[in-house]
């Protein structure tokens, strides 16, 4: 076989108007997994139908296992190609047996039903995809991840050498969609079917695929594995987000962080000031400037989270380098921020020799009229590496300060 | 498989209710002729046994020139629309389809009309007129599909109206046809509303042959319904060819309903009733429903010419007026259920 897999050469193709995808090459060797990441409406699924001979591309070339599936008939190329589609609704109540066994339609003669091979190779694609138990049941009264897999399987009974899935994991519980990765993985190892997958969740599709393709605004915008692909500059040029991409230490795969962006009111005109630690402030400081407070945070260690946290929000932040003191200048900077705030509010972060010296700054802010908070989560004592002397500390804070126990409470004391 | 067991079950059930509905159709009418004559006397004929003695030489003549005939043609006609039916709802991929409600007994009407009314209904030979007839069906449906269908669905709504509205133009067009038509205007007007009054074997001769043909295209078909079923889309990527699929459905079903209008004109709501009702007792897989809607729609329109023609005896009502009678309550509860199905989707 001349180029075994699926070959995707210059393809532009389309509706009507200008086309969707434009000049897009790939290829998915067999035994490979690959990726089709991109955000809504970049061309994924219209990339998708021309490999399934749905649609027609305008210039090109497509070749299924050396074949150009708009060259053979539809029999024939359903023996190449299956694929699993976003969702079937049948417009009558079939037996999953029944769906599953119009999966070997390619397979049969023109005439007749299907043989023991048959009947075999359904069996089989049910107990891969854990159906089997539900053979006798009508379709339409499956929950929609066992309908899922019930599709699924009828794209495996089809046994053809290259597998389409479009959006295959949405609908289902995070237990299923391990198992339909897995299932997919395997089918790729064993048979060597070459896979095409459209997946939506990065982390998912970095950990699932041995290759990622990226498509933008109809073309690819880059290839490769999904540690060369997957990176923040990518994440900001093709989604527009900003997100860290951390390397898991396990598997060396990337794992993208993200969340959605804060709401910006207009500022109150307050500013507080945050003392965290070990992530412990970073919901006050989102839920803060949610508030329309101009919040400060400090002093922090550069590699807590509270510090990534407070950069995310492009917060005054005050921190020195990690596992260090805190040093003269940075006390100093920070005693400014807290004299200068109009609340103070002291999270319940532990406390230990290199950051104790927040607590002295916030009883001299306390002392010095700053409205103080103490937010008590848990008991300070169980919060203490420093010997008693935090303990101490929190004690004497109590005295002059406010104690809350949630972002609730404080929230009702400085409206 | 639990399926495949309740399947030859109820077409062995189907079958022996076929030959009991036979039996009874042709025993009762104004002389009572029992069952056991009736055998014996087919027997005689298909040179099994001697002639029985103990039956009157009228009985003979009632069986076989007037009740046998009609109870076969019931027979026919009823599997036909049954077998059309079936093939429509696969192919609209709704189950309120019907010949009748579609349009496509219209279509077929008019066809047949105009060729008795223009050159007289024995000039093209005995298929002259089912031949016309399938011009018409097959017309009316490709244009009820062409305006019922939006982008890859057909909408209960825009079938049902696109079929009313296609009938209510055929059947004006047709009584235009009928005023030029002089004296014949009384027996097209009968034979229009659905009627097996004494037409004796030669029309059985035309209609099993058109309705057989019919038959196996749906047998041809059926496989392949299934997949259209899912979708046009996912029927094409398991395989099927759709397009050509499409017209060999709308022949068959339009063939059928031809066969069945040509000899019996329009009949409602057997294509309707009965692959409705089997699919609920044997599922939806058009192999097996196939032929027990064959079985069910002849046994239905046994049971409907039969109580068409005792219960106002001697007269009798057009066929088509009993099951529009039982069809059509059948079909209001099956739209409002659909409605309701629909109004939950969303």
């Amino acid at each position: 076989m001349a180029e075994p897999g699926l070959v995707l050469e210059g393809v532009t193709a389309g509706y009507v108007g200008a086309p969707v995808v434009r000049d897009v090459g790939l290829r998915v060797l067999p035994g490979e997994v690959v990726g089709l990441v991109g955000p809504n409406g970049s061309g994924k699924t219209t990339l998708v139908r021309v490999a399934s001979r749905a649609l027609r591309p305008r210039s090109g070339r497509v070749s299924v296992q050396g074949f150009d599936p708009y060259r053979i008939g539809g029999r024939e190329a359903a023996r190449l190609v299956a694929v699993v589609p976003q969702d079937v609704t049948p417009a009558f109540s079939f037996t999953v047996l029944e769906m599953v066994l119009m999966g070997r339609t390619p397979h049969l003669p023109a005439w007749g039903g299907g043989g023991p091979e048959d009947w075999a190779r359904a069996r089989a694609a049910m107990a891969a995809t854990q159906v089997h138990h539900l053979a006798d049941r009508p379709i339409d009264e499956l929950s929609g991840g066992e309908r899922r897999r019930a599709i699924l399987a009828q794209a495996l009974a089809q046994d053809a050498p290259l597998l389409l899935l479009d959006e295959p994991t949405t609908h289902l519980d995070i237990r299923h969609v391990l198992d339909l990765l897995g299932i997919v993985r395997g089918l790729a190892a064993r048979e060597g079917t070459a896979v095409l997958a459209i997946l939506h969740d990065l982390n998912l599709a970095a950990s699932a695929c041995d290759r990622l393709v990226v498509l933008h605004g109809g073309t690819v915008v880059a290839e490769g594995v999904p540690g060369s692909v997957v990176t923040p500059s990518l994440l900001r040029s093709v989604y527009g987000v900003e997100a860290d991409v951390a390397v898991d230490e396990a598997t060396g795969l990337p794992m993208v962080r993200v969340e959605p962006p804060p709401a910006r009111p207009p500022s109150v005109g307050r500013r507080a000031h945050v003392v965290g630690g070990a992530g412990r402030g970073a919901p006050f400081l989102r839920r803060l400037t949610e508030a329309g407070f101009d919040v400060s945070v400090g002093v922090l260690h550069a590699s807590d989270s509270d510090a990534t946290a407070a950069e995310r929000l492009n917060l005054v932040r005050v921190s020195v380098p990690p596992f260090s003191d805190i040093d003269e200048e940075a006390a100093g900077a920070c005693r400014a921020l807290m004299l200068a705030a109009d609340l103070v509010v002291v999270c319940d972060a532990p406390f230990g020799p290199g950051n104790v010296a927040n607590l002295r700054l916030a009883l001299e802010a306390a002392h010095a009229g700053v409205r103080t908070f103490l937010l008590e989560g848990s008991p300070i004592h169980e919060r203490d590496f420093t010997g008693g002397q935090a303990t101490a500390l929190w004690s004497e804070l109590v005295g002059s300060a406010t104690v809350v126990r949630s972002y609730e409470e404080l929230a009702v004391e400085v409206r | 498989m639990r399926t495949a067991v309740r399947f030859r079950r109820v077409l062995l059930g189907l079958a022996l209710a076929l030959v009991a509905a036979f039996l009874l159709g042709v025993a009762v009418g104004a002389v009572w002729v029992t069952p056991w004559s009736t055998i014996r006397l087919v027997g005689w004929k298909l040179g099994l046994v001697d002639r029985p003695e103990d039956v009157a030489r009228s009985a003979e003549v009632i069986v076989f020139q007037l009740r046998l005939p009609r109870v076969l043609l019931a027979a026919i006609v009823g599997a036909a629309l049954a077998a059309s039916g079936t093939v429509f709802q696969g192919l609209f991929r709704n189950a309120l389809a019907d010949p009748a409600i579609i349009g496509v007994s219209s279509g077929a009407a008019l066809g047949a009309v105009l060729v008795i009314v223009t050159i007289g209904a024995g000039s093209l030979g005995a298929f002259g007129v089912p031949l016309a007839a399938f011009c018409g069906a097959m017309a009316t449906a490709i244009l009820v599909y062409r305006l019922a269908r939006i982008g890859p669905t057909v909408h209960v709504a825009t079938l049902l109206l696109a079929g009313i509205a296609v009938a209510a133009v055929i059947s004006s067009v047709m009584s235009l046809v009928m005023s030029f038509s002089g004296e014949e205007i009384r027996n097209i007007y009968a034979w229009l509303l659905g009627g097996l009054v004494a037409q004796g074997w030669r029309s059985i001769a035309t209609v099993l042959p058109v309705v057989a043909v019919g038959l196996a295209g749906a047998t041809l078909v059926s496989r392949e319904l299934n997949l259209v079923a899912l979708g046009e889309e996912r029927a094409a990527q398991l395989g099927v060819e759709v397009d050509r699929l499409k017209r060999r459905a709308i022949a068959v079903g339009a063939l059928l309903a031809a066969g069945a209008v040509s000899v019996a004109g329009v009949i409602g709501f057997v294509g309707l009733m009965t692959p409705h009702l089997l699919r609920l007792v044997i599922g939806a897989d058009h192999r097996r429903l196939l032929p027990a809607a064959v079985l069910g729609g002849a046994i239905l329109l046994i049971l409907a010419d039969l109580a068409a023609r005792t219960i106002i005896a001697p007269s009798e009502l057009p066929v088509g007026v009993v099951t529009a009678l039982l069809g059509g309550p059948f079909f209001l509860f099956l739209l409002r259920r659909e409605g309701r199905r629909a109004g939950a989707r969303g």
